[in-house]
């Protein structure tokens, strides 16, 4: 009998639904031609350019041979001369000030969210699908418009904290060292902050009431109930997130790049600017790559966890 | 079991928190479309008014005649829709093989697709600027739209499989034993089942795209094609700005995406929680 007429049975037999196992078509040749036509593309515009950076790390690039593929091998020297840099460092601990400070914010603001959203009452679906519209301006937008809101002179965050006599004098938020990351991660978190709260809110939608009811009637308290019920049952989701914030904030260029273009003097640079300001500034295309590749680990390094999170959640 | 009334107030009790929240935290972008209605007079007035006294729409009138905003627009939207059309294509076959293939390949193709969409664009720009200019299209929209698809595809492939997922195998069996062949039905049968998921990963898609900053930036020098974000940057990069103006330019670009967000907000929430943790 051909597969068609098995299957054609097998639907009419509840007692085989057992055997079912290899849905129709699971060897199909044109499914496989479907997964090569999005992957190949994937790994023609992402996989080449990924190893060809880390390739030019490894060269001496120069404006006369960056057509090339062949060019002066350079060892580590690249890697040496980003090590030796002391912006480097600087720039390094401000990526990591930069993404620590929005894992933690987004994550922890986004839970409190989610958990107050998911209180039944009048408008909280509304509401809370509202809070996305932000997270879904172009990040270059947000950038400008962060940039208008501090503003010194005329910026509105500065009227409202003099107004409220929390500080004497304006405040330089963008234009002092001090400040500037500390600025554009008040922004990112702004904007990154309701993805976040979004997905979390999923997750506290699937945990089960059953644990509640118990605790309550065993006396536990609110803290209590979330401490030993709602914590424990979230954990693969807050990494899960934590590790998508990370991803996202590792990202970040035009929202920097538009509010101090990752000045002054470095203070608010990351990496992925930084790397970009070597190539297409100073067309010093080694260090660029070299930068460039310290990113790359840190974010597959976070992209495996990302990935385990998930086949332990999946097997769960 | 709290009594009913007590219940009720307490409802709204939190309705109401729940809209000062929000209206705060939304703040910035109201901000932004009545600074752009603002005279540069009352701008720089000191305490700033909540509501402009004095309406105007000459901001806007510069960044129509001055600025050329509708350029920016068309060259933005000229980017943005074939993004679009590219990766919800590639994105539906992907997904529907995701979905529907068991093999060890399948599991490796999911992983490359994962630790693919993780790379920030900004460090993969050098490459592509190489790429693009062997290929002789630096200043061409092909260029960013390209490199564009490579940052919304892995996402729509994420999303989109467990969507197809949910489509009942039975259907493409009846399908297949009234003859129709596996594209037949893929076309006739899942397709238009998956119409609305790949609604909203195409609204998703057309989001990332329009908003897409590093890619323009670096692959198109020529002012007439670049789109609106380089445009705004333009504005925005010097030290002074006219903010009034800057504001009207951003409120005019954001419009579709916000248009679109509120036609299609609960979907994209709905998007959005099962592609990601999935």
């Amino acid at each position: 009998m051909n597969r068609r007429g098995w299957r054609f049975l097998r639907g009419r037999h509840p007692r085989r639904r057992a055997a079912r196992t290899v849905p129709v078509g699971s060897r199909s040749p044109l499914l496989f031609l479907f997964l090569a036509i999005p992957v190949a593309y994937l790994l023609a515009l992402v996989a080449f350019p990924v190893a060809y950076n880390v390739l030019m790390s490894l060269q001496d690039v120069n404006l006369g041979n960056i057509a090339d593929l062949l060019r002066p091998f350079a060892g580590l020297d690249n890697y040496r001369a980003v090590m030796a840099d002391p912006e480097f460092r600087k720039v390094f601990l401000n990526s990591l000030m930069f993404v620590g400070s929005n894992v933690v914010a987004q994550v922890g603001i986004g839970l409190a969210v989610a958990l107050f959203f998911s209180q039944r009452f009048p408008w909280s679906q509304g509401l809370r699908g509202l809070l996305l519209a932000a997270w879904m301006l172009p990040a270059l937008v947000v950038g400008a418009l962060w940039k208008w809101l501090f503003a010194t002179e005329y910026g509105v965050v500065n009227f409202v904290l003099i107004g409220l006599r929390l500080v004497p004098a304006p405040i330089h938020w963008l234009s002092d060292p001090s400040l500037s990351l500390a600025s554009v991660t008040i922004a990112n978190i702004w904007f990154g902050t309701p993805f976040s709260m979004i997905l979390l809110s999923a997750a506290v939608a699937g945990i089960p009431l059953e644990p509640y009811e118990a605790a309550a009637l065993d006396g536990a308290g609110p803290l209590q109930r979330f401490r030993y019920i709602t914590l424990p049952a979230l954990r693969p989701a807050l990494l899960a997130v934590a590790c998508l914030v990370t991803i996202y904030t590792m990202r970040a260029f035009d929202l920097i790049f538009a509010m101090t273009g990752g000045g002054p003097l470095d203070s608010s640079n990351v990496l992925p600017l930084f790397s970009y300001q070597f190539t297409f500034q100073q067309f010093s295309f080694g260090i660029g790559a070299a930068i460039g590749s310290f990113a790359f680990v840190i974010v597959f390094g976070v992209a495996l966890l990302y990935v385990s999170t998930l086949k332990r959640e999946a097997t769960e | 079991m709290m009594p009913r009334r007590l219940l009720l107030r307490r409802n709204w009790v939190l309705s109401a928190a729940g809209v000062a929240g929000t209206a705060i935290y939304l703040f910035p972008i109201y901000w932004m479309f009545i600074s752009g209605l603002k005279t540069p007079a009352e701008i720089f007035a000191n305490p700033p008014t909540l509501i402009p006294l004095h309406p105007s729409l000459a901001a806007y009138d510069y960044v129509f005649m001055r600025e050329n905003v509708l350029r920016y627009m068309r060259n933005s939207l000229s980017i943005a829709l074939p993004v679009t059309l590219l990766t919800v294509a590639m994105g539906a076959m992907g997904g529907y093989a995701l979905s529907r293939l068991r093999s060890r390949l399948v599991d490796l193709a999911l992983l490359v697709i994962l630790l693919l969409q993780v790379f920030p664009e900004a460090l993969l720009a050098t490459p592509m600027f190489i790429i693009f200019k062997l290929l002789g299209l630096l200043n061409t929209f092909a260029a960013v739209i390209l490199a564009t698809t490579s940052k919304t595809l892995a996402f729509a492939l994420i999303v989109l499989r467990p969507m197809f997922r949910q489509v009942p195998i039975e259907l493409e069996e009846a399908s297949m034993v009234d003859g129709c062949n596996r594209f037949q039905t893929f076309r006739r049968i899942v397709l238009p089942i998956m119409q609305i998921p790949l609604i909203v990963v195409g609204a998703l898609s057309f989001v990332q795209a329009y908003g897409e900053f590093v890619y323009p930036l670096t692959l198109l020098s020529r002012q007439e094609l670049q789109p609106a974000t380089v445009g705004i940057y333009s504005f925005v990069g010097a030290e002074y700005a006219d903010w009034h103006r800057v504001m009207a330019f951003s409120s005019v670009f954001v419009l579709p995406v916000l248009v679109l967000f509120l036609l299609l907000q609960r979907r994209i929430v709905a998007g959005l929680t099962a592609g990601a943790l999935k």
